[in-house]
């Protein structure tokens, strides 16, 4: 009889577990805004990852360092987009992630906070073989030395041997669009009440790139800088819009070129 | 036997004219025929009453039908038939002996035993004085010249000594060469010892024309098995003189065999040893062509001598037929294409990467980043499209072919527009129509003055671009398509196509127009459209690709899978490869067998591509043994702009001809012809006996084809001839055998069927 009341607890304890695993993957916490069925040609799509920090990023919740900013980043960034460029871009986001093939739908791709990333195998392999079928990656919102190696500990599950390097003004990158020799630190929000630019250690903004077999740049890394913000942000009085104009010009032009190249 | 019965040879009847020679006019015996046999009607009917029971039926017309006979010979034989034939005066004519001494008349398959080469069939046929062959027959009425036939014609004092070693036969040019030399003697006919391996095909019609100009009878003997017994031979490669680097080539191999009907072969194509293609087939029936598709890779640039084999076979009579070679000219020379687009889209960046890993293909491209933003890539010069889209024919003609992508008509002026037309129709370019929601019909194309550019009749509406997905699959045109090649088996592509991943969006590009060709459908719900059409427009041609997400077959296929890319690839190559240089060179045959004439060919257009006539055209060849010879091409009169040389490689070997057109300091254009002389080989194939060809030249002179064994006639038939010195004999008709014993068959069978039926 004992033995019939451990199985039957343990039982419980499973499909409970599950349940909330299941739960806090899918369900809607009363943060995720309604995704748009509207049918576009390019929808921008933000990426989804499990997080290193002990517990699930996959939910929508105030834990889940995928979802930083969003969606009011992504939201008034495609207001820019629909509106400066000739892209036919979809009003609201997309969220994708390395569990399905679905992110082959969309070949280019978001993600920010990704000092917490991490990828089993099967996930590393997708985005390994996304990127180099010609998806695009744009990272955004890390900063400092610990964030860095944190990043690339993801990064080298999916490309192990492949270089990171400085990009430079004269890069296809920075003229695809806007000509943008003169680039300069963008902060998050927090500037708003420290003066800050940076983050952590992270004093110098960082444009770097790992670039596929033909030299095309297949992971855009924004590091030491908060674009993000500067979007969600864009609208607020107090936020400076050189910081907003920057954060669009880079994004615009990391669209175009991952729409050209 | 003929004789016997007949008085006459053969030839008197079928070269003689038949002639009543008695006095009465022709009609009277027409009329006296036909009184006596209705006559003979009239009183056997009458008397039917009174006959036997037995002749009431159809044995009083069998009656009839004998003594009606009978009396019309009779009555023809009073007005004294004859037959008037013309014949050679006896020691007043020659008789030409042409012996083919090529090597194919070495084979062995002669002969009582079938084992005795051609060559010395035919010396014994002849034989000499004291054999009692053909020749001391005619010697007897006639003087004989022999000559030996291969390449040309020469006179020869014995055929004794006739070598069977010579590379080629060429009888057409050899009885053409007989009839010029001997137009001044009194050759009475000719007589023709050959396996008829004519090298050329055929015997022409200008050589015809020649001998029945002087009456010239050739009458040919044949020698050789008509069909081999163990034999698999190359009749024809077709495959493209010209390629880009790297392209996928298709060859078709004819061949035929005998002996090994459902044998399996191996078809090989080869780049020197190197193996670029096989594949094994299994042959047809004994002397059936059977054609056979193989593809291969066109490798680097340069000229490439490529060798199609079919491998030999166990106990083949013939090795040296079963390879031939082709030179392919292989272009390192980019393609420019123009790539206009009006937005940014996914579909024009996966056709970029995919043209990117073309080194044949160019793509400048020219987008519309925002309203008033163009991003060009692909530009060879900082100038290049910085002004738009050109608005010159000499900018515009530069490039080999255009991509119109999801671009409205209204963004290209009245001039552009009309620009577009010329590209195709004049330069000869290829234009490439993309679906979009700024294209096709939503684009406004349907009203435009290019429509008729369109290879579809676009619908009126619009909202004909949707965002939903599609499958592609191949019509039957397409299936064995080189745009469409996924796999070279068409079975096996159709297969492919229709695994491929459905497309983000579709288009309703409308119907095809007459004369265009569907390649590919798509299927969206319940409806088939039109997915990529294709059509010839003037000098160029038009091509509707009607969606723009053919990207998902990159990002939905496994990595590595070469399927989106092959397409564009070959799209883009289809495009623009056949788009013309200003500068076209063509010549009159691209191998040359035996003989090292040939005619050069260049037509020459200016920048805008229009007629240069005032160019200067030299072509600069390059032969064996690094033999260099410049040749001045001159203007074809009422032929503005095309130019003409006529020249010969002299020695066997490969050639490349680079022809260059300048007017003044100003280059024009150059571009490049390779061709082949070689000697020799065409005798390695159609070894078997001719016979169709010799019977056909000897009918159409008014000869006759002999067999070895029936030669004995020959001397005194061959003198009916009308050409040399000949008279015109009358040989009367009334005494021949053949007529008395009709008379007394007829007589007799009359008597013999009434005695049968008891009717005497």
């Amino acid at each position: 009889m004992k033995l019939l009341q451990a199985v039957m607890i343990a039982v419980i304890a499973v499909v409970f577990c599950t349940t909330l695993l299941a739960f806090q993957r899918t369900a809607d916490w009363g943060y995720q805004p309604a995704q748009s069925n509207v049918k576009a040609e390019f929808a921008w799509s933000r990426l989804s990852y499990n997080s290193n920090l002990g517990y699930s990023g996959y939910g929508y919740g105030r834990w889940a360092t995928w979802s930083r900013d969003y969606p009011k980043a992504d939201r008034q960034f495609l207001i820019a987009l629909n509106r400066l460029t000739r892209i036919q871009g979809r009003p609201t986001e997309q969220v994708v992630n390395l569990d399905t093939d679905d992110i082959f739908n969309y070949p280019w791709v978001y993600a920010v906070q990704v000092q917490t990333w991490s990828f089993t195998d099967e996930e590393a392999k997708r985005l390994r073989e996304y990127l180099l079928k010609g998806g695009f990656l744009m990272v955004d919102d890390f900063h400092g030395t610990a964030d860095w190696e944190n990043f690339m500990n993801g990064m080298r599950q999916v490309f192990p041997n492949r270089p990171v390097e400085d990009l430079q003004d004269n890069d296809e990158i920075f003229h695809v669009l806007y000509d943008m020799d003169d680039r300069f630190q963008v902060p998050g929000e927090q500037y708003i009440r420290t003066g800050r630019t940076y983050e952590k250690d992270g004093y110098v903004p960082k444009w770097r790139a790992i670039r596929d077999d033909h030299g095309r740049i297949v992971v855009a890394i924004c590091h030491n800088m908060h674009l993000g913000d500067a979007w969600e942000w864009a609208d607020d009085p107090e936020y400076p819009e050189r910081f907003a104009s920057m954060a669009f010009r880079v994004g615009l032009n990391y669209i175009v070129y991952g729409m050209t190249h | 036997m003929f004789e016997f019965f007949f008085k006459y040879p053969a030839p008197v009847f079928t070269k003689g004219k038949f002639i009543l020679l008695g006095s009465w006019p022709g009609w009277v015996l027409l009329l006296l025929i036909v009184a006596s046999v209705a006559g003979l009607g009239w009183l056997i009917r009458s008397r039917l009453p009174e006959a036997a029971p037995k002749m009431q039926t159809w044995r009083a017309g069998a009656v009839w039908l004998l003594q009606s006979l009978l009396v019309s010979i009779v009555l023809i034989l009073l007005w004294q038939p004859a037959i008037t034939v013309a014949e050679l005066k006896s020691q007043q004519n020659m008789i030409a002996v042409l012996v083919d001494d090529s090597r194919t008349m070495a084979i062995p398959d002669s002969g009582n035993d079938g084992k005795t080469t051609r060559e010395a069939a035919a010396v014994k046929a002849l034989g000499d004085d004291r054999s009692g062959g053909i020749l001391s027959g005619l010697q007897r009425r006639f003087q004989t010249r022999v000559y030996r036939l291969d390449g040309g014609i020469a006179r020869v004092q014995s055929a004794g000594n006739l070598q069977p070693t010579a590379a080629a036969t060429h009888i057409n040019d050899g009885l053409r060469q007989l009839a010029a030399d001997t137009a001044d003697l009194p050759i009475g006919a000719v007589v023709l010892l050959s396996d008829g391996a004519e090298n050329e095909g055929g015997i022409n019609l200008d050589t015809i024309g020649a001998l029945r100009n002087r009456r010239l009878p050739v009458h040919t003997v044949g020698f050789g098995k008509e069909q081999a017994g163990h034999d698999v031979e190359i009749d024809e490669v077709n495959v493209a003189s010209r390629a880009m680097a790297n392209s996928r080539m298709k060859a078709a191999v004819s061949f035929h065999q005998r002996g090994y009907a459902n044998a399996r072969a191996t078809l090989e194509v080869r780049d020197g040893d190197k193996l670029l293609a096989s594949k094994d087939v299994t042959l047809a029936a004994d002397g059936t062509i059977q054609t056979e598709a193989v593809f291969f890779n066109a490798g680097t640039a340069g000229v490439k001598r490529m060798q199609f084999s079919v491998q030999q076979l166990a106990g083949e009579e013939n090795l040296t037929n079963n390879t031939t070679a082709r030179l392919v000219s292989v272009s390192g020379d980019k393609r420019r294409i123009l790539y206009v687009e009006g937005e940014p889209r996914w579909e024009y960046k996966f056709i970029r990467r995919a043209a990117e890993d073309d080194p044949g293909i160019q793509v400048v491209s020219m987008l519309r980043t925002t309203e008033n933003k163009i991003y060009r890539q692909g530009i060879s010069d900082p100038k290049e499209l910085a002004d738009g889209f050109p608005v010159n024919a000499e900018d515009l003609f530069g490039y080999d072919g255009i991509i119109i992508g999801s671009v409205e008509a209204g963004y290209f002026t009245p001039k552009q527009q009309e620009l577009l037309r010329e590209f195709v129709d004049k330069r000869g370019g290829g234009l490439l129509f993309l679906g979009g929601r700024f294209a096709l019909a939503d684009g406004g194309w349907g009203a435009s003055s290019a429509a008729e550019l369109l290879p579809t009749f676009l619908p009126s509406g619009k909202n004909t671009f949707h965002r939903d997905p599609a499958t592609a699959q191949l019509t039957a045109a397409g299936a064995d398509s080189a745009v469409t090649r996924l796999l070279d088996d068409p079975v096996k592509n159709v297969a492919r196509w229709k695994k491929l991943p459905y497309m983000m969006d579709y288009q309703d590009a409308g119907t095809p127009k007459p004369g265009a060709t569907v390649l590919a459908e798509m299927n969206s719900g319940r409806s088939r459209l039109p997915l990529l059409v294709t059509q010839n427009y003037g000098r160029g041609r038009t091509a509707v690709m009607a969606t723009s997400g053919t990207w998902r077959w990159q990002m939905n296929q496994p990595l590595g899978d070469p399927t989106h890319d092959l397409f564009w690839q070959q799209l883009l190559r289809w495009l623009a490869e056949d788009s013309p240089g200003r500068v076209q060179a063509s010549m009159s045959v691209q191998r040359l067998m035996d003989t090292g004439r040939v005619r050069l060919t260049a037509t020459v257009r200016n920048k805008e591509y229009t007629p240069a006539p005032d160019a200067h055209v030299v072509a600069h060849a390059i032969g064996p043994e690094g033999s260099s010879t410049l040749v001045d091409l001159t203007p074809v009169p009422n032929n503005a702009g095309t130019f003409q040389a006529d020249w010969t490689a002299e020695k066997p070997g490969s050639y490349v001809v680079e022809v260059t057109a300048a007017r003044g300091p100003e280059e024009l254009g150059r571009d490049v012809l390779t061709f082949e002389r070689t000697d020799g080989e065409a005798e390695n194939f159609h070894t078997e006996q001719n016979r169709e060809l010799l019977e056909k030249l000897s009918s159409e002179t008014g000869g006759r084809y002999w067999k070895a064994e029936e030669l004995k006639r020959l001397p005194s038939e061959i003198s009916y001839s009308e050409a040399g010195i000949s008279v015109r004999d009358t040989k009367d008709l009334w005494n021949m055998p053949i007529v008395f014993l009709l008379l007394l068959g007829l007589i007799s069978g009359e008597w013999l069927l009434r005695r049968k039926w008891g009717v005497i």
